[in-house]
């Protein structure tokens, strides 16, 4: 009978489970959906293999790590979620932001959901990306894999700090050229921000930014004497360069002349403690490979 | 009058404008010029202050100068050939058209760069002309059939543009900031080019100056006099074009300075066209000055970022609705859907093809679909539980929305003597979005029926605003449809401006713009089913007026429709009818313009049987474009609002193209 066979295999796992940790967790594992990316991230590091994710095929190209394990689904378009997929991998809980708040009376229809925020008035981000990842591990039975992963991710943090110390780095402007003539700079309150303070990085850009912890400004509004260095993230738009060439207000600008500009892969700017990680080891190990 | 007071006008005033902007530009740059001046001229190292006036803020000066010149030069001369007071690059949708083909440049081949950027943004502006040519040459080229195909052109570019943006949303603020137009500089380099460019097409408007001025004279007269009139006008709208889509393809598009500069011109009294053309320029190479200073001057206040076309839109189409009551609306002789007509097919064999067509596209639209898969299949019916609870809703109210926006088509279309009228222009819909943005920007993402309360207040709001304008001219239909137009066109810009600061909000903006059939519960597809029937059921009371209105007001009047109430209602019924439709479908409604027509094509005319046909030729329509927004990119579903206005346009094109073949 059935019934019986699945208590059976189930008491075998429990059996097994000290012997090979995964074999329990593939069993008592909740089938889980995120529509949303740093949700995704948060579920891929406690080990946790989402079923869906939205936008699946963009992953490798925006957030690149952790990789999107094989066999996640794609549900499309965040304002266009397949539904009659998603309802097709019957999953026990799916994971929301307030950017599709609009759809929970529909998802709830699905199944379970649960709404988290990386960005809440009055917390940094970087402080609510470590509750929202206690949250989630609690909500999935993974408190301990969420515990080992955030006293790792602060031994790291750390170390990265204790690496930054011995080089005394200039200020840094984190940039992302949005086409040849804007940019867009993180100050502010946001998670680049946060991870530069926790790390011990200075941030050249004082001025205002929005709610998420940026601000779109003319490139001339970059124009500074200070002794700085630029980080610009990719995608960099392809005519940006040959067209600041012929800027003399940008080649002649002290931090270009010093050749004090750098581009660094991509980085999810709405991203959760794994996305803070991966910006801070790119920004330490760049920062070696420089001082070397 | 002699010619000196005759240039009076436009110099005073320009001199005024002059003032003005010289004013604004003066508290701009007084703080770094004096700055600079007291430093002594070879001070060493970089000095922020120097080389942000030299090569951002004076450069940026001089760039708004020259796209408010090329911008109001090509409006002059496209108001001269069109002999429409209203014509300009942004009411005819030739920048709508560079920003759309320079997008999709940006996407497919980011490299493009210097002759090439420009070599597509003529593309696109030349395409979305001749596009516009071809929908309105049957009548004859009339003001408001140009305007009018201008906005649906426009609208079209916009869905095109916003499918671009939803599947690749990472890059959505870039497409933003360029389709709002920022004139931020950091080199001569641009200026320079784009002076160049725009001084080579110049050129030939010398030669061209005596005779477009002959044109006033009116054709035949011109043609005495031995002109060429068609090459004549296809040159003169080529220079317009091109100077239009240089500006375009250097700082994104700039709103409305084509369009009132050379109003502004005539206005003063500058009479001749060689005059007009040159007081314009002047006229938009200081509006675009002072516009772009002022902002500057702001900017220093908010940290926002406000790029200077959307805020020149904003500023412009509220101008554009005052100015409205001076468009001469002739009432031409009725040559659209003569009612008497025998029918083409008779009525009972079109029927049984309709409705057979009919039944089988929305048997097909639910059975067919994707599996999780991936493949093709026709829904298993053991699964047809967990599937159609999510199927037949959105079809259901697809269909429902498009049945609605057929009968408002079919109304508008009828009522304007138009067959280019179409939903869209009355701007409920447009109202409904604004209403929406403003409260998603304000209050946050509020879901559900606070959603639905603000648009429905938004498209109430804009339809009182309509009315309210409407009646000084007796609900003259034209009128309205040209208000409808002017409201879009703020819609647009304010949608720019909120989006072009990379507000992750805008992605849900887009997304409700989109028109999402996706999640529609069961009982909003009943509530819409319940509605459809209800507003189908008061529009057949009206088939009278519909009948007879088409006739021209006189005859309407002497056959005793009371004209004024019975458009003032079909204007009511219409918007309700698009009003309704809005939520579930989003704003582009092109299926109000497409039903009609599919209702003509197959020959129906009697009101009742257009009445009910347009309700299946809707309703089927958006049902087909619902199944392709769900199974044509599986597993990305597109939004179906969307979906039907990609699918659509080509379609009317075909229609349209295939009766005046055989007319």
């Amino acid at each position: 009978m059935k019934p019986s066979f699945k208590r059976r295999q189930f008491l075998l796992s429990i059996a097994l489970s000290p012997l090979f940790p995964w074999l329990a967790e593939a069993k008592t594992g909740l089938r889980v959906a995120s529509l949303d990316w740093a949700l995704a991230e948060t579920l891929i590091a406690l080990g946790q293999k989402p079923i869906a994710i939205v936008a699946a095929s963009d992953w490798a190209r925006w957030v690149i790590e952790p990789p999107l394990p094989p066999g996640v689904a794609d549900l499309g378009l965040q304002p266009e979620i397949n539904f009659e997929l998603l309802a097709s991998l019957e999953p026990d809980l799916i994971l929301t932001s307030p950017f599709v708040q609009q759809l929970e009376p529909v998802l709830e229809k699905i199944a379970e959901t649960l709404q988290l925020s990386i960005y809440e008035k009055g917390t940094a981000p970087l402080a609510r990306q470590r509750e929202v990842t206690m949250i989630l591990g609690e909500r999935l039975d993974r408190a301990e894999a969420a515990r080992n992963f955030l006293a790792n991710a602060e031994q790291l943090l750390d170390l990265y700090r204790a690496r930054i110390a011995v080089l005394d780095p200039l200020p840094l402007l984190l940039v992302n050229f949005m086409d040849a003539r804007h940019v867009r700079v993180y100050g502010g309150s946001g998670l680049y921000q946060n991870v530069l303070d926790r790390i011990g990085l200075v941030n050249a850009w004082t001025n205002e930014t929005n709610y998420w912890g940026y601000a779109t400004v003319g490139i001339e509004e970059l124009a500074t004497v200070k002794d700085i260095r630029l980080i610009a993230f990719e995608p960099i738009p392809a005519d940006t360069q040959p067209t600041l060439q012929q800027s003399p207000l940008w080649t002649r600008l002290p931090f270009v002349e010093a050749g004090h500009v750098s581009v660094l892969p991509p980085v999810l700017m709405f991203g959760a403690v794994p996305s803070a990680l991966r910006f801070a080891r790119l920004l330490v190990e760049h920062l070696e490979g420089l001082a070397a | 009058m002699s010619v000196g007071d005759r240039l009076q006008g436009p110099l005073l005033l320009s001199l005024g404008l002059g003032v003005l902007a010289l004013t604004a530009v003066a508290i701009l740059v007084a703080g770094p010029v004096s700055d600079v001046l007291s430093k002594p001229a070879v001070s060493s190292g970089y000095d922020i202050e120097r080389m942000v006036l030299f090569y951002s803020t004076l450069p940026r000066l001089v760039m708004a100068l020259l796209c408010g010149a090329g911008l109001a030069a090509s409006g002059a001369i496209l108001q001269q050939v069109l002999r429409n007071p209203l014509a300009s690059p942004t009411t005819l949708g030739i920048d709508a058209g560079a920003r759309l083909a320079l997008a999709l440049a940006m996407l497919l081949t980011p490299s493009l760069v210097g002759i090439g950027r420009d070599a597509v943004a003529l593309l696109g502006s030349t395409a979305t002309t001749l596009l516009i040519f071809a929908l309105v040459r049957r009548r004859g080229f009339s003001a408001i059939s140009i305007i009018l195909a201008g906005l649906v052109v426009s609208l079209y570019c916009g869905a095109l543009s916003a499918i671009l943006v939803l599947v690749e949303n990472r890059q959505l603020a870039s497409l933003f900031i360029w389709g709002s137009g920022s004139l931020s500089q950091q080199s001569w380099e641009p200026s320079a080019a784009l002076a160049w460019r725009l001084g080579i097409v110049a050129l030939p408007l010398v030669l061209l100056l005596r005779p477009l001025s002959l044109l006033e004279l009116g054709d035949e007269s011109a043609r005495s006099l031995g002109l060429s009139l068609a090459r004549l006008r296809l040159l003169a709208i080529g220079v317009a074009v091109a100077l239009s889509a240089f500006v375009t393809s250097t700082v994104g598009v700039i709103g409305f300075i084509g369009l009132v500069s050379p109003i502004i011109a005539r206005l003063a009294g500058a009479r001749r066209f060689g005059e007009r053309l040159f007081w314009s320029s002047v006229i938009g190479a200081l509006l675009l000055l002072l516009t772009d200073a002022t902002l500057q001057n702001l900017a220093g206040v908010s940290a926002e970022f406000l790029p200077t076309g959307a805020v020149t839109a904003v500023l412009g189409s509220p101008l554009l609705l005052l100015l409205l009551p001076r468009l001469k609306t002739a009432t031409r002789p009725p040559s659209y859907m003569p009612v008497s007509h025998a029918w083409a097919i008779p009525f009972r064999t079109s029927a049984v093809i309709a409705v057979t067509v009919f039944v089988l596209l929305i048997t097909l639209t639910i059975l067919v679909g994707r599996a999780p898969s991936g493949e093709w299949q026709i829904a298993p019916p053991d699964r047809w539980n967990e599937i159609m609870i999510w199927r037949l809703p959105r079809i259901g109210a697809a269909a429902c929305a498009g049945a609605l926006l057929g009968v408002a088509g079919l109304i508008l279309q009828r009522l304007t003597n138009n067959e280019m009228a179409s939903p869209e222009v009355l701007g409920v819909s447009a109202g409904a979005i604004l209403a929406f943005a403003l409260s998603l920007f304000a209050f946050g993402n509020l879901g559900g029926l606070s959603e639905s309360i603000s648009a429905s207040v938004g498209g109430l709001a804009v339809l009182a605003v309509i009315l309210a304008l409407g009646r000084s001219s007796g609900f003259a239909p034209e009128r309205i449809l040209l208000a409808g137009i002017a409201l879009n066109a703020l819609i647009d810009a304010v949608v720019g401006v909120l989006s072009a600061t990379g507000d992750p909000r805008a992605i849900l903006l887009l997304g409700w713009m989109g028109g999402s059939t996706n999640g529609t519960t069961t009982a909003t597809a009943l509530q819409a089913g319940l509605a459809t029937v209800v507003l189908v059921t008061v529009s057949l009371l009206t088939v009278r007026w519909l009948a007879i209105l088409p006739l021209g007001g006189p005859q309407a009047r002497s056959l005793g429709v009371p004209l004024e109430r019975s458009r003032f209602l079909l204007l009511l019924l219409a918007a309700v009818l698009t009003a309704t439709a809005t939520p579930i479908i989003g704003p582009f409604t092109f299926v109000g313009l497409m039903a009609p027509h599919i209702v003509l094509a197959i020959g129906i005319r009697n009101p009742v049987h257009a009445l009910l046909s347009a309700v299946a030729a809707g309703a089927g329509v958006m049902a087909a474009a619902d199944w392709l927004a769900r199974t044509v990119a599986f597993p990305l579903q597109l939004p179906t609002g969307l979906v039907a206005a990609l699918v659509g346009m080509p379609f009317l094109m075909i229609l349209l193209n295939r009766r005046s073949a055989s007319t």
